[in-house]
């Protein structure tokens, strides 16, 4: 890749800060929903403050006891999860888990599920008035329960009416709306979104797959299918971002098998405002801090001094 | 509860499968509790295949052979597929990451002996993992403890010097009598039951699901309390991913207890075992 034509370098480290709807993150580089607990349980791994932002595990107002097992497996270069929103429950989480994240300088996100529209909104109330709270994020895109989530993604209508509710119920809250790969045009959720008054995009979650024992001919996962991530999505992801991102106005942020700097530096390249990392907090408890190391050092080995130079960037063959 | 890279010390191939892993590790083995594991993978392997740590029992720690101090972690590796095979195929002096120890060991309150005489060991195959550190912490709290140890043949009963050391009671067997006793281990467990009817006998078992469950229904069977040390796949072992759970008998509707962090060690009776995890 050619540096940019900066002729100084830097004279602090480079800027690393994004913003996204009026939320400042020291840097674009977050950790997404559900791969990451309610956040403390990498306390031990990461220093927490390195990182731009923590989106929990997807919060319901009741708690969720999930699906039986098996309920991961692992496949070619990714994994497949049913875990069936286990969660918690928002109170729980407010009350147990919010003033030990609110020790770290770094931005909470709370992903909010529900099987029906009602428990959405209910959940985005209580969670309103909660402060330590920074933004929700719309998981409409889950595939792994029987019914409600995912129906929201199945027809761009769907998506523009429970996001324009879940606008109303949360005035305070930035409103990220999670987006399903599992559609034939991202291009039309996303500006169904947008439309609605989503303030971004996270962009995407899992796809949906399946694996089989050949020995028993059971599906490795009880549930049957499950969502794949990891590396073996990246592509898809990547591919997905540059779309939203060509679509809409509104930030997005790019999530999908991101396991390194350069994988974040693609996204952000391909037009992301920041990053999730996934799946690759399991097997590297400290790889978001890595990856945000990364990003500094990336550009100061490219005289970048602004990594806004770098988001949306992408170049065209001659 | 510490992520290091790790060097491997030694590779001792065991037959059948199984080998012995010896690795560097000073602080990790400071902190093992009898029954806790370990996440493992090749610092290389970044490509993929395998993405996800493995999970592994420590079987014994490594003393320096002078001073006798914590040195590292001795565990007991079987190939099942590529991750296993990844792992045993590494060379001494290779890094690995290794996070750990983690998860609940077996329940080892100090007064123990106050209510148990004697503890019987149940092993399948490579569930002989977790019994060495646990008979030993036994021993030390001054209880009887009996290893009832069960392969389908000779080869699978590996390590079993290191409870011979001990100078404690094995009962070996073997689905094809080739070592001990033909048939599976619940047989001669029952028959000790029967013939010692003594509620201050405690039961520890692990190894194949359908082994643990007849360890548990002889638990209930004669009114004893019974440790099971259970297995579920895993994503991340250290309580992010909820992937691990095991499903479990909750006073009101459905609960699934994570094993890696509410585990891997278990109250028997806390377990549903009509739904198999793996
Ligand atoms: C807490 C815990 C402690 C363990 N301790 C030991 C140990 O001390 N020694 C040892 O050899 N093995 C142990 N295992 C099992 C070991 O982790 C698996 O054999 C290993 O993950 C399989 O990986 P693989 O890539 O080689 O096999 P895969 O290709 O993933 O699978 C091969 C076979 O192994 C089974 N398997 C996969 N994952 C697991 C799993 N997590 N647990 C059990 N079976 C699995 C699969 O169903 C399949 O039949 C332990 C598992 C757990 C959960
Ligand atoms: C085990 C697991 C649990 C997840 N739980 C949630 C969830 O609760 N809410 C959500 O919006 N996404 C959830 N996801 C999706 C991730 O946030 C992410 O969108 C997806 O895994 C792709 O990123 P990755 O390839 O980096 O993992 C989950 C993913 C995994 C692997
Ligand atoms: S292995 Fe991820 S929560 Fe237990």
């Amino acid at each position: 890749m050619k540096p940019t034509s900066t002729d100084k370098a830097p004279l602090r480290g480079p800027r690393l800060g994004v913003e996204i709807a009026g939320v400042r993150f020291k840097n674009p580089v977050l950790t997404a929903s559900g791969t990451f607990g309610y956040g403390l349980e990498f306390a031990p791994y990461l220093d927490l403050n390195a990182i731009g932002g923590i989106v929990v595990k997807g919060l319901s107002m009741k708690p969720i006891a999930g699906n039986p097992p098996p309920r991961v497996y692992e496949t070619a270069s990714g994994m497949l999860n049913a875990i069936g929103w286990q969660n918690i429950g928002a109170a729980a989480f407010v009350a147990e888990k919010l003033p030990g994240l609110a020790n770290y300088d770094t931005r909470v996100i709370v992903n909010i599920v529900g099987f029906e529209l009602d428990e959405y909104l209910e959940v985005a109330r209580f969670l309103n008035d909660c402060p330590g709270v920074h933004a929700l994020e719309l998981n409409i895109s889950c595939p792994n329960v029987g019914k409600g989530g995912f129906h929201f993604n199945k027809d761009p209508r769907d998506t523009h009416k429970i996001t324009a509710e879940v606008r109303r119920a949360s005035p305070r809250l930035p409103l990220w709306v999670k987006l399903s790969p599992n559609v034939t045009d991202i291009r039309e959720f996303a500006r169904a979104a947008e439309e609605a008054g989503a303030d971004a995009l996270s962009v995407i979650n899992t796809l949906v797959g399946m694996a089989i024992d050949v020995h028993s001919r059971r599906p490795r996962l009880r549930f049957r299918t499950g969502g794949l991530s990891g590396p073996a999505i990246k592509p898809v992801a990547l591919r997905m971002v540059w779309e939203a991102c060509q679509a809409v106005r509104i930030p997005v942020i790019g999530i999908g098998g991101i396991a390194t700097a350069e994988d974040a530096l693609e996204f952000l390249i391909a037009g992301a405002r920041a990053v999730q990392v996934g799946t690759a907090n399991f097997y590297e408890p400290a790889v978001s801090e890595r990856i945000a190391l990364g990003l500094g050092e990336y550009c100061r080995a490219h005289r970048i001094d602004d990594i806004h130079e770098i988001i949306g960037s992408l170049r065209d063959y001659e | 509860m510490l992520d290091r890279k790790v060097k491997i010390k030694e590779i001792r191939d065991l037959g059948a499968g199984n080998h012995l892993l010896v690795i560097t590790s000073p602080e990790q083995a400071r902190l093992v509790r009898p029954g806790q594991f370990v996440m493992l993978k090749c610092v290389e392997d970044t490509g993929g295949n395998p993405l996800l740590r493995r999970p592994f029992t420590i079987f014994n720690i490594h003393r320096n052979a002078r001073s006798g101090k914590p040195a590292g972690l001795e565990l007991l590796v079987k190939e099942a597929g590529a991750g296993t095979r990844r792992l045993v195929m590494a060379r001494p002096g290779q890094v690995l990451d290794c996070l750990g120890p983690q998860g609940q060991g077996f329940h080892l309150p100090p007064d123990l002996s106050s209510r148990v005489a004697t503890a019987c060991l149940v092993a399948g195959g490579v569930g002989i993992a977790p019994l060495l550190l646990l008979a030993e912490s036994l021993l030390a709290l001054r209880i009887r403890p009996i290893l009832f140890y069960g392969g389908a043949t000779a080869a699978d009963l590996v390590l079993r010097e290191s409870f011979e050391r001990l100078g404690i009671d094995i009962i070996y067997c073997t689905e094809d009598a080739s070592h001990g006793e033909r048939g599976l281990v619940t047989g001669p467990l029952e028959q000790f039951l029967r013939i010692h009817p003594r509620k201050d006998t405690r039961l520890y078992a692990c190894g194949p699901w359908g082994m643990m469950r007849g360890v548990h229904e002889l638990a209930v069977g004669y009114e004893l309390q019974c440790e099971v040390s259970l297995e579920a796949r895993m994503g991340c072992g250290l309580g992010a991913c909820l992937g691990c759970v095991v499903a479990s008998e909750a006073s009101e509707g459905r609960s699934y207890p994570l094993v890696c962090q509410d585990g891997p060690v278990m109250n028997s009776r806390l377990v549903r075992w009509d739904i198999a995890p793996i």
